[in-house]
C-alpha cells in the first residue's frame, strides 16, 4: 500500500554516556569510577552518570541526593558545556564526510540519512561501523548506532546493544520488530501513555496493532494516528538538516523551596533576564509564553498564554508571567521555576515562503 | 425633591445621553445618570470621563436638588412605558420612587456631588457652524479615521478652522478624506483632533437639523452647545500628521464613471476576493474598466467590464475592496472621478457632481501592490 516510498537507509548514534565519558577521558583519575555529571549539593540533579554509576541504579535526571545514597562513592564532576559542544562539533564533522543529512537531536545524538551517501556505500550497517570505528579514533569516546527504515525504529535499535554496540532491522525484519517491542520502548510513550496502554491491555507492538486507528484518535488525541502508523513500520519524518527551533526556555532550581509569589517573582526576573539575553542572541521572538512550576513534591505544573503578536522583551515577557503566576494560587512550595518561549517566529518563515502570492496594503508617508 | 416629567420625553433625551456611557465602568458612579433640579428645570448628564454630555429637560417642579440615578435600571423601566406623566419622589431612605399609572418603582440613588464635575474650558475660542453641516462634516470622513492605539491622533477626526473656511480631516494611513466648507468661517485660526465616540454621538442628534451649534476650544478641550444638550469632551493630544503632503499634486490618468454602478461592481467582484486582503485588481485601457479579483488559495475568480470616460495611460491597479466600498458608499453623487499616477500611488476619489456651494470633499487610497 505504501510501497511508493523508496526504502530509506536510517542511522540513529548515540553516544554513550556522553558527558560522563568527556569527563573520564579529560581526567583519567575518574576512568572506571562512578562518575556523575551534575550539582553535588543536595538540590542538584544528576544531568548524566558514566556507566559504572548505572550499575549502581544511578540515572540521569535523577536528584543528586538520592543518586548519592544509591552509589556512596559516586564522584560529582560540574558540567562544562562548551567542552561537550567542542567534541560533539568534532562528531558532527564525522558524519557530514558521509552525509549532509544530518539532525542533532541534542549534543550527544543525531539521525543521519545514508540512503544516498557521499561515499557510495551500499550498506549503512558498515556506514555506522565505520562512523563508530571514527568517532573512537577521533575522541577516544564510544557510540551506538540503530540501522533501519525510518527514524522511529533506528532510534529504538540504536538502545539495544548499547553501549558500543550497534542493531540494524533490515525491512524484512520490521515487522516482526515492531509486533515483539515491549511498548515502554516506543519512542513517545513515557510514564502516563504505558500506564494508560497498560490499562486497555496494551503490552507489546502486537497488542497496539490489534487496535484501530479511529480507537487510537479517540484515546490518545493526535498521538494515536502517530503510534498507529509507527507500529506498522511507518513513519515518513525526514532527517531535517537545519532544525528550526521551536521552543526557548530557562529555568532554575532553588536551594530552598520557596512559597511565597513575591520571592518566585523575583527569580523570575532573573530568569527573563536569560531568557532576553538568548533571545536576542539567536534573534528570535515568541507568541506563546509558559511558567513551568515543579512543586516541592516533584509534581508539575505548567501555565501558558498565546499572545496575537511575537515579543521578545523582558519586560512583557514578564508582565504575562506575571499574570500566569498570579492566575492561580500555587498549591505547594516551589523548587523549581521556568519560563519558556514557543511559537517562534522561526516557524513562520516556512510557511511565507510557501504562500507565492504577496500583496502588500501600502501606507501614506507620514 | 419632587418632579414631573412625560415618560416618552425623559427616554428620548436619555437614550441620547446614555450612549456615552461605558458598558463596564471602573468608577462605579459613572453608570448613573446626574439629575439636577432647578424649579423647573432638570439637567441630567452623562459622563465617560472624556466626555460628559448633558441635556436640559423642563419639568414640573418646585424644589431643588443632585441625585446619580443608575443609568440601566432607569432606561430599561422607562422603554417599557406607554407615553404618560411620572411622578419621581425622593425619598429619605436614599430611594427615588416613580410612580406611573401602572405601579410604583423604587431606585437606590447616590448623592450628585460624586458624580464627576465636568471640565470648564477656559478662555475659549469659538466658532458656530450650522447642525447638519457638521452632521455631513463628521458622516463624510469618520469612517477613514483609524484604531490604531500606537497611533491615537489618527483615531480621531482633525479640526482645521480658519478664516478661509473649516476643514475635517480622517485617515488610518491606508485612506483620508477632507472635507472642507469654505462657506462657513472661523474667527482665527484654530486646529484640534476630536476623539470619535462623542463625534458618533453628534452625528446622529445633529443630522437633519437646521440650528446653530456653539463650538468652544482651547488648546486641551472642546464644548459643543446646541439646542438644550451641553457636551465637552478631552481632545486628543498629539500632532496631526501632514496630510496635505501625501496627496499626489501630478495625476495625468484620470477615470470617470458612474458611482453606483462602480460601487455595485466593486461589491460583486469583492466576493471573490482574498478573504485577508480583500484585494481587487482594475485595469484600465481606452474607455473600458475591468474590475476582476482572484482568490488563489480556493481557485475563486471573478472579473466585470465597465464603460468609463478615461484619459491617461492603460494601467492596472489593485486596492483594498473594503477601502474602496466604503468611500464610494460614502459619497451621494452620480458620478465619481478616480485620478491616479502610478500603481504604488494614492488613488484620488472625488464626486463629480451634488455639492453644495463651498463644498468639497477629497478622498485618497492607497494602493495594494500587485504581484505580477
Amino acid at each position: 500500500m505504501h510501497d511508493e516510498i523508496p526504502i530509506r537507509k536510517i542511522i540513529h548514534v548515540d553516544m554513550d554516556a556522553f558527558f560522563a565519558s568527556v569527563e573520564q577521558l579529560d581526567n583519567p583519575d575518574l576512568h572506571g569510577k562512578p562518575v556523575a555529571v551534575g550539582g553535588s549539593s543536595d538540590r542538584g540533579v544528576v544531568s548524566a552518570a558514566s556507566y559504572e554509576a548505572r550499575k549502581f541504579g544511578v540515572r540521569s535526571a535523577m536528584s543528586s541526593v538520592v543518586a548519592r545514597k544509591l552509589c556512596p562513592d559516586l564522584i560529582f564532576v560540574k558540567s562544562n558545556f562548551e567542552r561537550y559542544k567542542e567534541v560533539s562539533q568534532k562528531i558532527r564533522k564525522i558524519f557530514l564526510e558521509y552525509t549532509d543529512k544530518v539532525e542533532p537531536l541534542s549534543l550527544d545524538e543525531a539521525y543521519l540519512d545514508v540512503t544516498e551517501n557521499k561515499k557510495g556505500y551500499p550498506s549503512a550497517s558498515l556506514i555506522a561501523k565505520e562512523i563508530r570505528q571514527k568517532i573512537f579514533e577521533q575522541t577516544g569516546l564510544t557510540a551506538s548506532a540503530g540501522i533501519s527504515i525510518n527514524k522511529f525504529i533506528a532510534k529504538v535499535a540504536s538502545d539495544i546493544n548499547k553501549p558500543n554496540g550497534q542493531k540494524t532491522i533490515g525491512p524484512e525484519e520490521v515487522l516482526d520488530f515492531l509486533e515483539n517491542l515491549d511498548i515502554r520502548k516506543f519512542y513517545g510513550v513515557g510514564k502516563v501513555t504505558q500506564e494508560k496502554m497498560y490499562n486497555l491491555g496494551i503490552f507489546t507492538g502486537k497488542d497496539l496493532k490489534n487496535k484501530s486507528l479511529e480507537y487510537l484518535t479517540e484515546t490518545f488525541g493526535k498521538s494515536g494516528a502517530y503510534y498507529y502508523y509507527v507500529v506498522r513500520g511507518i513513519h515518513k519524518s525526514e532527517v531535517k538538516p537545519n532544525r528550526i527551533r521551536k521552543s526557548l526556555g530557562a529555568e532554575r532550581t532553588f536551594f530552598e523551596n520557596i512559597s511565597s509569589e513575591i520571592f518566585m517573582l523575583e527569580r523570575l526576573q532573573n530568569i527573563a533576564d536569560e531568557i532576553e539575553r538568548r533571545l536576542k542572541k539567536s534573534k528570535v521572538a515568541g507568541k506563546t509564553i509558559t511558567l513551568k512550576i515543579k512543586y516541592s513534591d516533584f509534581t508539575l505544573q505548567t501555565r501558558s498564554k498565546t499572545l496575537p503578536y511575537f515579543i521578545s522583551d523582558k519586560a512583557l515577557i514578564l508582565e504575562i508571567v506575571k499574570e500566569l503566576l498570579f492566575q492561580e494560587k500555587v498549591s505547594n512550595s516551589v523548587r523549581l521555576l521556568g519560563i519558556s518561549l514557543s511559537n517562534l517566529n522561526t516557524e513562520k518563515k516556512k510557511t511565507a515562503s510557501k504562500k507565492e502570492t504577496v500583496s502588500v496594503q501600502l501606507s501614506f508617508d507620514f | 425633591m419632587k418632579f414631573i416629567v412625560s415618560s416618552s420625553y425623559l427616554l428620548k433625551q436619555l437614550q441620547v445621553l446614555g450612549g456615552i456611557i461605558n458598558t463596564s465602568n471602573t468608577l462605579a458612579i459613572l453608570d448613573n445618570f446626574l439629575f439636577e433640579l432647578d424649579k423647573d428645570t432638570l439637567r441630567v448628564s452623562a459622563s465617560d470621563l472624556e466626555t460628559t454630555i448633558s441635556a436640559k429637560l423642563e419639568v414640573e417642579c418646585d424644589s431643588n436638588g443632585s441625585i446619580a440615578v443608575p443609568a440601566r435600571l432607569l432606561l430599561d423601566i422607562l422603554k417599557t412605558f406607554p407615553e404618560q406623566p411620572l411622578t419621581f419622589v425622593v425619598e429619605e431612605n436614599n430611594t427615588i420612587e416613580i410612580s406611573s399609572n401602572h405601579g410604583k418603582y423604587a431606585l437606590a440613588y447616590a448623592d450628585g456631588e460624586e458624580f464627576p464635575k465636568a471640565i470648564e474650558i477656559s478662555s475659549p475660542s469659538s466658532t458656530v457652524i450650522q447642525s447638519d453641516i457638521l452632521a455631513t462634516a463628521i458622516s463624510k470622513t469618520i469612517f477613514a479615521s483609524g484604531n490604531d492605539d500606537l497611533r491615537p491622533v489618527m483615531s480621531g477626526v482633525f479640526f482645521q478652522f480658519s478664516t478661509e473656511g473649516l476643514t475635517f480631516v480622517a485617515t488610518d494611513a491606508h485612506k483620508l478624506v477632507k472635507y472642507t466648507r469654505e462657506d462657513v468661517k472661523a474667527s482665527e485660526v484654530a486646529d484640534f483632533i476630536m476623539p470619535k465616540k462623542p463625534l458618533n454621538l453628534m452625528k446622529s442628534i445633529l443630522a437633519g437639523s437646521e440650528e446653530d451649534v456653539l463650538i468652544e476650544y482651547n488648546e486641551s478641550n472642546a464644548k459643543f452647545v446646541f439646542d438644550n444638550v451641553e457636551l465637552v469632551c478631552r481632545l486628543i493630544d498629539g500632532k496631526y500628521p501632514n496630510y496635505e503632503a501625501v496627496i499626489p499634486k501630478e495625476n495625468p490618468n484620470k477615470l470617470t464613471i458612474d458611482r453606483s454602478q462602480f460601487l455595485s461592481s466593486v461589491k460583486r467582484v469583492s466576493i471573490f476576493s482574498n478573504k485577508t486582503t480583500h484585494q481587487i485588481r482594475l485595469k484600465i485601457a481606452g474607455a473600458e474598466l475591468n474590475v476582476s479579483a482572484e482568490d488563489i488559495d480556493y481557485s475563486n475568480k471573478a472579473e466585470e467590464r465597465l464603460t468609463c470616460s478615461y484619459q491617461g495611460d492603460d494601467m492596472q491597479i489593485g486596492f483594498n475592496s473594503r477601502f474602496l466600498t466604503e468611500m464610494l458608499a460614502n459619497l451621494t453623487s452620480d458620478e465619481v472621478s478616480l485620478e491616479m499616477s502610478l500603481p504604488n500611488r494614492a488613488g484620488i476619489l472625488t464626486p463629480a457632481d451634488g455639492l453644495d456651494e463651498g463644498e468639497q470633499i477629497i478622498m485618497l487610497v492607497m494602493p495594494v501592490m500587485l504581484n505580477n
